[in-house]
C-alpha cells in the first residue's frame, strides 16, 4: 500500500514524504487513516490506486441496494372472530354464524339482506273482480290460482309454465297464462285511481302489454325455422353466402371502377380524385393552381389556359370557358414548335371527365380486333413490323400504322368472307356432282382426293381454286410463305409446308398485300 | 367479502348417489368425505345372544343387528355379512340406513356434530314430495340441525357449471337423467330419466362372464376370495386358488356386489365410446387395452369395449322391440326433454348443455355427444369439466357453492320454521 502511495505521489508530483524520516511514521499512519476512510462503492484496490482525490462519480458508484424488502410486521394483525348473526331477509330468528372481522360494528345489517327484493304483486279484491276481470274462460278461482303461481315464481314464464296445474282447470298454455295475467294487470291499472301523471301510467300499462295472436304466430315461426331439415339449413347457408359473395364482388367492381376512372383522367392529369368531385369547393382552388403551373411550366402560353381564377375565388364555381379565337401568330407557333392541339368537341363541357389528360401518342396506337388479333398479329410479324411499339411514334407514323391495321383487319375479313363463298361454292359444286354422271366427277375427283388425302378434315377451299391460283403464280411464289400463314392462322388445322393451291387465292388479297408490301418499304426507309 | 358473494356459515352439504354419498364443508371444492353408498349388515347376528342384545340395546330402529359402513364397510370380508344400499333408482328407499350413512360420514369421517351447522341436502329431480319431507324430518328431529335445505342436483350441476339455464345430462351409476334448468329451476315436464347405466352394466356383465369364440368365461372373483396367484400370459387361463375357508362365508348379495364392483372397474378402465358414431372399422381399428383381473386373468380388449358402451347412445332395433321397458339412450332421453320444452328455450338449452355424472367419464363420451347433438341442433355448446372429481361431484359442488352465497341464506328452513309450519314449509321453500 505504501509503494502504490508513492506512486500516486510522483504521479500528482507531491514531494516525497521518505525525505523526511522524522515525519514518516506519523504521516504514514495519517495516510493509511486516510486511505482506510475510502467511501462506500469504490473497491479497495482502485481506492489504493486513486487515492483521496477521488473523483465526484464515487458518489454514483454507491453500492446497489436491494429492493426494498416489503413491510408485513409493522401493519397490525386483523383481528376476525366468529360472530352469530340473523338475517333481516328472513321472518324468523335464525341464527347463524360467520367469520367476520372484529372491528366491525356489531349491530349492522346483514349485508346481504338488501338483495332479498320481493318483487310488488297486483292483488286484486273481490269487488274488483266482478267488476272488471270476469272472463268466461277463466274462474276466479284459476285466475286466483295464476296470480299465486306467478308471484311464487317472479314472473318466470317457462317456470310458471311449467308448474302451473290447476286443478280441474282446462289444459292452458303459456301464451293463455301470460294472456290472462296482462290483460287483468292491464284492466286493473286502468280502473284504479292513478296517483302519478298520465304518461308513466301510459308507459307502465305499455310494460304490461301482451299480444297473444303475435306471439303465437311468433312461436310457430321459432318451431318452424327449427323443423328444417338439414339439406334446406345446408342450401340457406350456401344461398347467405352467395349473396355475401356478390355483395363483394359488386363492392369489388365498383372501388375497380373507381380506381380506373381515377387513373384515367385524374392522377395522371393532376387532378385529385375523381371521388372527390362532389365538393367542387374543395377542390377548385388546387386544380386551378396546379393547372396554372403546369401551364406554365410546359410553356403554354397563357391566354391558351383556361382563363385563370385567383385563390380567394374559392367559392367560385366552374368559370364558363370562353375560347378565344387562335390567331394566326399562334397557328405559326404552333406549326414550328410541332404543336398540335386537340380541342374538345363544342358540345361537350369542360369538365374533369371530359378532360383529356396529356398523353404518350403511342400509348393511343390501334389495337387490333380481339378476334382477329393473332391473325393480324402474325400479318404483322411477317411485314417485320412491330404494331405494339413504334420506334418513331410520330403523328404521320401512327396515322400509316392505323391505316395499315385497318386495311389487314378488311383483309382478313375479306379473306373470311372468300373462305366461307369458296366453302359455299364447293358444297353446290358437290350436289351437283352429286346428281351428275359419275365418269365426269371421277377425273376431277382423283385429282382432289390428294388434297383430301392430306389434310383429312381439311375444308375444300384449295383444290377448286386452281385456276385462280395459277393465274398469279408468280408472284405467289414471292409471297409464299406469307400468304401461307395467313390461312395457317385461320384455323389450327394441319400446316402444309408447300401448297400452292392453299396461298391466297384471291387477286383481292394479294392486290392488299403488295400495297402492304409497298408500306412496309415506306416503313423502312 | 361482499365483493364475491359468499359468506360461509360452515354449512355442510350432504350429497348422497347411488355409489357413493359425498359430505363436505359448503365452500370447499372438493368433498370431505367419500363414502360408499352400499353398506354391509348382518340380518342374523352370527355371535348368538350377545350381539342381539347389543342390536337390540343400542340401535332400537335399526332392522339390523350390526351395520358396517363407510371404506371398511362393504369391502371387508365377513362371513355371512349381506350388502344394502339404500337407494333404488336414485331415490333413497331405505332412510334409516341412509340415516346411517349420514351419520357415519359426519360423525365418524368429517368429526363434525349435525347440530352445530345448517346442512343442505340433495335430490335427484325425479325425487317425491315425501321423500323429501321425510329427508327434513331426520336432519331436524334426528340429526337436530339447525337449518335445512334441499335442492336439486339439476339445479346444482347447473350452479357447479356457473349456469342459470341448462340443459344438464347427469350419468349417474344406476340412472342418466337430462333436466332442463331455467333461471335455477327444473321444468319438471322436461325431466327425462332411464337406467341406461344399470343397462350397460348388465350387458357388460354378461359380456364378461359368458365364453367368447376366443375365451372362456371370466371368474369375476375379487381379491378377498383369493389366496394366491400366478402372472399368465394375456388370454391364459388364470392360475390363482381361492380361499375355500372365505367361500362358505359367502352371501348372495356381497356376491352380488363385488361382481358388480369388477365390472365396474373393468368398464371404468376400458370402456370407450367411440367418437362419431358406431363403425365397425373405427373400433377395429382403435388400440385393444390390457385389463387384469383379481384373479390374474388378463386380455386385450379391443372391439368389446366399446361394443358394450355403445349401448348409451344406440340401441338395436329388435332388442328395443322385444323389450318395451328397454331404458332409453341418451340422444332418445334428450329428444324427450326437448319435445316438452318451449321452442325459444331450445336455443338457450343448447348452449348451455352440462355434461356431468361419474358415468359419463367414458372415454370419448363428450366428444360423442357433441357429435350426436351437432346432427340434429345448430350451435350446440357442451360444458363438461375435464376434471373427474368435478364430474363426479357436480352435485355437490354445486351444494357448496350454493350454500355459501350470502344472499342463500334467507332460504334456509330454520328449526324454528319447521316447528311451526311442519312439513309443509319444505314443498314451499324449496321449489
Amino acid at each position: 500500500m505504501a509503494a502504490s502511495a508513492s506512486d500516486i505521489r510522483s504521479a500528482l508530483s507531491i514531494p516525497s514524504q521518505s525525505q523526511n524520516p522524522a515525519q514518516t511514521p506519523v504521516q504514514s499512519k495519517k495516510l493509511q487513516a486516510q486511505s482506510s476512510r475510502k467511501p462506500d462503492g469504490i473497491s479497495r484496490e482502485l481506492y489504493s490506486l486513486i487515492g483521496p482525490s477521488a473523483p465526484s462519480l464515487a458518489a454514483q458508484l454507491a453500492k446497489p441496494k436491494l429492493k426494498q424488502k416489503p413491510n408485513l410486521g409493522s401493519r397490525s394483525v386483523v383481528k376476525w372472530e366468529w360472530r352469530s348473526f340473523t338475517n333481516g331477509a328472513r321472518k324468523d330468528k335464525l341464527q347463524l354464524g360467520h367469520w367476520t372481522k372484529a372491528a366491525t360494528d356489531v349491530n349492522t345489517d346483514y349485508p346481504f339482506a338488501k338483495y332479498g327484493v320481493q318483487s310488488t304483486p297486483y292483488i286484486y279484491t273481490d269487488e274488483e273482480y266482478t267488476q272488471y276481470l270476469q272472463d268466461s274462460e277463466w274462474t276466479k278461482e284459476e285466475t286466483d290460482f295464476l296470480f299465486n303461481v306467478v308471484r311464487e315464481f317472479d314472473t318466470r314464464w317457462y317456470v310458471i309454465y311449467d308448474r302451473y296445474d290447476f286443478q280441474g282447470g282446462p289444459a292452458r298454455s303459456m301464451e293463455d297464462l301470460k294472456d290472462r295475467y296482462y290483460s287483468a294487470c292491464r284492466k286493473l291499472i286502468r280502473n284504479r285511481p292513478w296517483s302519478g301523471d298520465e304518461a308513466s301510467k301510459s308507459s307502465l300499462l305499455a310494460s304490461f302489454h301482451f299480444d297473444k295472436e303475435r306471439e303465437i304466430t311468433r312461436k310457430k315461426y321459432v318451431t318452424s325455422l327449427e323443423n328444417r331439415t338439414p339439406d334446406q339449413v345446408a342450401e340457406e347457408e350456401a344461398l347467405y353466402i352467395e349473396v355475401k359473395r356478390l355483395e363483394q364482388s359488386e363492392r369489388k367492381f365498383k372501388k375497380d371502377r373507381e380506381d380506373l376512372l381515377r387513373v384515367l383522367s385524374g392522377v395522371e392529369s393532376g387532378l385529385p380524385d375523381v371521388l372527390e368531385d362532389e365538393s367542387p369547393f374543395n377542390n377548385l382552388p388546387t386544380i386551378d393552381t396546379k393547372k396554372k403551373r403546369k401551364g406554365l411550366s410546359s410553356g403554354f402560353l397563357p391566354t391558351d389556359v383556361d382563363s385563370p381564377t385567383s385563390a380567394s375565388n374559392v367559392i367560385a364555381l366552374d368559370p364558363p370557358i370562353v375560347r378565344k379565337p387562335r390567331d394566326p401568330k399562334s397557328i405559326a407557333y404552333d406549326a414550328q414548335h410541332c404543336i398540335i392541339r386537340t380541342d374538345l368537341p363544342p358540345n361537350v363541357q369542360a369538365t374533369k371527365a371530359a378532360h383529356h389528360p396529356a398523353f404518350m401518342r403511342s400509348f393511343k396506337l390501334p389495337y387490333p380486333k380481339a378476334a382477329l388479333a393473332p391473325r393480324i398479329n402474325q400479318i404483322f410479324a411477317e411485314l417485320g413490323i412491330n404494331n405494339t411499339r413504334l420506334v418513331m411514334p410520330t403523328r404521320d407514323n401512327c396515322a400509316r400504322l392505323e391505316g395499315l391495321m385497318e386495311s389487314i383487319s378488311a383483309l382478313v375479313e375479306s379473306k373470311k368472307v372468300l373462305d366461307k363463298l369458296e366453302y359455299d361454292i364447293q358444297v353446290a359444286k358437290k350436289r351437283l356432282g352429286m346428281r351428275n354422271s359419275e365418269d365426269r366427277e371421277g377425273g376431277s375427283g382423283g385429282g382432289k382426293g390428294k388434297g383430301v388425302g392430306i389434310g383429312s378434315a381439311m375444308d375444300v377451299d384449295e383444290g377448286d381454286v386452281d385456276a385462280d391460283a395459277d393465274a398469279d403464280a408468280e408472284e405467289e411464289s414471292v409471297r409464299d410463305g406469307r400468304a401461307q400463314s395467313i390461312v395457317s392462322t385461320k384455323s389450327a388445322r394441319s400446316r402444309r409446308p408447300t401448297r400452292r393451291s392453299m396461298s391466297i387465292s384471291s387477286v383481292d388479297t394479294n392486290a392488299t398485300a403488295s400495297a402492304r408490301a409497298s408500306n412496309k418499304r415506306k416503313f423502312r426507309n | 367479502m361482499v365483493n364475491y358473494g359468499g359468506d360461509e356459515v360452515s354449512a355442510l352439504v350432504v350429497d348422497i348417489g347411488s355409489s357413493s354419498v359425498r359430505v363436505g364443508y359448503a365452500g370447499d371444492d372438493t368433498p370431505k368425505a367419500v363414502i360408499p353408498s352400499s353398506y354391509g349388515y348382518f340380518n342374523n347376528p352370527p355371535g348368538g345372544d350377545v350381539s342381539m342384545e347389543n342390536g337390540n340395546s343400542g340401535e332400537p330402529k335399526s332392522a339390523y343387528s350390526q351395520i358396517f359402513i363407510g371404506q371398511n364397510g362393504p369391502s371387508t370380508w365377513r362371513a355371512g355379512m349381506e350388502i344394502g344400499n339404500p337407494l333404488q333408482d336414485g331415490l333413497i328407499h331405505d332412510f334409516d340406513s341412509a340415516r346411517s350413512l349420514v351419520e357415519h360420514a359426519l360423525g365418524d369421517v368429517m368429526r363434525v356434530n349435525a347440530s352445530e351447522h345448517p346442512i343442505l341436502v340433495t335430490e335427484p329431480p325425479w325425487n317425491t314430495p315425501a321423500n323429501r319431507e321425510r329427508m327434513a324430518e331426520i336432519m331436524f328431529e334426528e340429526m337436530k340441525a339447525p337449518a335445512f335445505y334441499i335442492a336439486n342436483t339439476g339445479v346444482l350441476n347447473a350452479f357447479a357449471a356457473g349456469k342459470g339455464s341448462a340443459l344438464v345430462i347427469d350419468i349417474g351409476q344406476s340412472m342418466a337423467s337430462v333436466t332442463p334448468v331455467v333461471d335455477g329451476f327444473v321444468l319438471r315436464k322436461g325431466l327425462a330419466t332411464s337406467s341406461i347405466p344399470r343397462l350397460v352394466h348388465s350387458h357388460a356383465h354378461h359380456f364378461l362372464s359368458n365364453p367368447t369364440q376366443t375365451r372362456h368365461a371370466i371368474d369375476l372373483y375379487p381379491h378377498q376370495l383369493i389366496a394366491n396367484r400366478l402372472p399368465v400370459d394375456p388370454g391364459a387361463p388364470p392360475r390363482f386358488t381361492l380361499r375355500e375357508d372365505r367361500l362358505a362365508g359367502v352371501t348372495q348379495s356381497w356376491k352380488a356386489w363385488y361382481e358388480a364392483r369388477e365390472v365396474d372397474e373393468w368398464i371404468q378402465s376400458v370402456g370407450g365410446v367411440l367418437e362419431q358414431g358406431w363403425n365397425d372399422q373405427v373400433a377395429a381399428s382403435r388400440p385393444p387395452r390390457q385389463y387384469e383381473f383379481p384373479t390374474g386373468y388378463n386380455n386385450y380388449f379391443g372391439h368389446d369395449r366399446f361394443a358394450v358402451c355403445e349401448q348409451y347412445f344406440f340401441q338395436k332395433p329388435h332388442f328395443v322391440q322385444s323389450n318395451a321397458t328397454a331404458p332409453k339412450t341418451i340422444p332418445s332421453l334428450i329428444l324427450e326433454a326437448f319435445r316438452t320444452c318451449d321452442p325459444e328455450l331450445r336455443q338457450v338449452l343448447m348452449g348451455n348443455v352440462v355434461l356431468t355424472g361419474g358415468s359419463s367419464l367414458l372415454n370419448g363420451f363428450s366428444e360423442r355427444l357433441a357429435s350426436e347433438l351437432s346432427r340434429s341442433f345448430s350451435h350446440v355448446k357442451i360444458h363438461a369439466p375435464g376434471n373427474p372429481t368435478e364430474r363426479r361431484y357436480g352435485g355437490w359442488l354445486g351444494g357448496s357453492i350454493l350454500a355459501s352465497l350470502g344472499t342463500f341464506h334467507q332460504l334456509w328452513i330454520s328449526r324454528e320454521e319447521w316447528q311451526e309450519h311442519g312439513t309443509a314449509i319444505v314443498g314451499q321453500r324449496c321449489k
